[in-house]
């Protein structure tokens, strides 16, 4: 990592300046300058310990941090995590943007990335997600079908279909049942899945489709009420993951690759199955 | 392109700007006359829009007019009335948010009056209600137009809030600066540029007709 020692290099040569300028000043105000060239150098050493960036759709929100933590013990590589709606994530992965691997919420996403030279390999499916139907208010939503064309529903929450997969999901599910038309004059449309959990967690909406993540999170402090929508009523989400592009030429490919290893281990299998995640 | 969007923030505009506006007079009237520490803890809350994040009216806004917590869940009881995800709110967080645009310059406006303006009415046995609109006024209106634009634009900028409280609904809370985010995320780019370009082309004319207008009197349109 060359352009790192150049970082050093350029905080030492600055203290060197500092001290050259100014040599009539007196000591205290040198020890002053001592210190702070110190903790510039502390942090040089810091950004010298390997780290990966990884875009993570939005549903992953929580259970991404325990992978990070996980992976770090493992490996002793720094994992920074963003997320996002997975359609948002692309767009700024295809505009520049810094990131190592990309966790997808579908397979089109990093297909998308593949097409467009961000990735030089398919995407693999590291889980499938499941959707749910989720409440803040205390109601049996067993019989969801009927209860959510009452008047006791006044707004249903859905990630947007056209950019987030459990959005999508949700829409076909109602659609098998029937219901898509007579839902949509309630809907409220977040623009991923976290905002849809905000909706729910807030209570804003009745009801809300969102990932079974959501309600297994153990950090999460707000009761909720919530009912599997079948998994026959919706295509399969299968959540692909790509190495991008930047890896290489970051020369973070090593590390980037053995978080993408770790992602299809069985200690990783394990937490996301926890977290309500169907594991390939 | 979908018009609806770019009709819904016009109209989200011009809703707005008409209440600030006649909210917006009399307070900054009351203000221009100066006061107490009262009036200056006021002043300073209309003002705070103008810096602070809009997301913190957002996650205010979404709490308060949650239907699970008291006020919220009582207009919904009571008068069927919710503030979020509908127009109303989108309405309700422009006000809070464009106020400080139509207050400073008319309250500017008024301070740098001359004060023998008013008190030749008041000795001619006018009222303060009669002197405020019958002579007052007609020599600020230049900054009340100024404000008005500010306001109309302003609204038509709003992003933050409306995604936070606006929930995307077509035709009821998805403005042009939702689309524009909508079709970017969705890597529309196409769409996302014709609305972009809208919305452009419509803040641009409004600024230079404000600055038109200022050049002619001779004042910054920012005062």
């Amino acid at each position: 990592m060359p352009h790192r020692i150049f970082q050093c290099g350029i905080f030492v040569s600055v203290d060197v300046s500092l001290f050259s300028v100014a040599p009539h000043q007196s000591i205290s105000m040198n020890n002053k300058k001592l210190f702070i060239s110190l903790i510039l150098v502390v942090f040089a050493a810091i950004a010298q310990a390997q780290t990966i960036r990884v875009a993570a759709a939005a549903n992953l929100q929580s259970v991404i941090k325990v992978l990070q933590a996980d992976f770090t013990k493992r490996t002793g590589v720094k994992v920074d995590a963003v997320t996002g709606s997975s359609g948002n994530l692309v767009a700024q992965i295809n505009n520049g943007a810094p990131f190592d691997v990309f966790l997808s919420a579908d397979m089109d996403f990093p297909q998308k990335l593949k097409r467009s030279g961000q990735s030089d390999k398919d995407p693999v499916v590291y889980a499938m997600g499941s959707l749910v139907i989720c409440s803040k208010e205390n109601i049996n939503l067993k019989n969801w079908q009927k209860l959510i064309v009452t008047d006791a529903v006044t707004k249903v929450a859905i990630a947007n279909p056209k950019i987030a997969p459990y959005g999508k999901a949700a829409e076909e599910s109602l659609q098998k049942a029937g219901l898509l038309e007579q839902v949509r004059a309630k809907a409220v449309y977040g623009e991923s899945i976290s905002q849809v959990n905000t909706y729910i967690t807030t209570g804003v909406v009745t009801v809300g489709f969102t990932t079974q993540s959501l309600v297994r999170d153990p950090a999460n402090a707000t009761k909720l009420y919530w009912q599997a929508i079948s998994p026959k009523t919706y295509a399969p989400i299968e959540q692909g993951m790509v190495v991008l592009k930047h890896a290489t030429d970051a020369g973070n490919t090593a590390a980037a690759n053995r978080f993408y290893q770790y992602m299809l281990s069985s200690a990783a299998k394990s937490i996301l199955k926890k977290y309500g995640y169907i594991v390939p | 392109m979908d018009w609806l969007p770019i009709f819904l923030s016009l109209k989200l505009a011009a809703v707005t700007t008409t209440l600030l506006l006649a909210i917006g007079l009399p307070l900054a009237y009351w203000l221009s006359k100066g006061g107490g520490i009262f009036k200056v803890t006021l002043e300073a809350l209309i003002t705070v829009p103008l810096v602070l994040p809009p997301s913190v009216l957002g996650f205010y806004l979404l709490l308060a007019f949650s239907p699970q917590h008291g006020l919220g869940g009582w207009l919904q009881r009571v008068f069927h009335l919710s503030f979020v995800f509908s127009f109303q709110g989108l309405v309700l967080a422009s006000v809070i948010y464009s106020l400080p645009f139509m207050i400073g310059p008319i309250k500017s406006a008024l301070q740098q009056l001359p004060a023998n303006l008013a008190q030749a009415s008041y000795t001619l046995g006018k009222t303060e209600r009669q002197t405020f609109i019958h002579v007052l006024l007609p020599n600020i209106k230049a900054s009340v137009f100024t404000a008005m634009i500010m306001t109309f634009a302003h609204t038509l900028g709003e992003f933050g809030v409306v995604l936070m409280i606006g929930g995307n609904i077509p035709g009821i809370t998805k403005v042009a600066s939702i689309a524009v985010y909508d079709s970017v995320e969705g890597m529309d780019y196409r769409t996302a540029n014709h609305y972009s370009l809208l919305l452009f082309g419509i803040t641009f004319i409004m600024v230079a007709t404000m600055f038109i207008i200022n050049r002619r009197n001779a004042k910054s349109p920012l005062e």
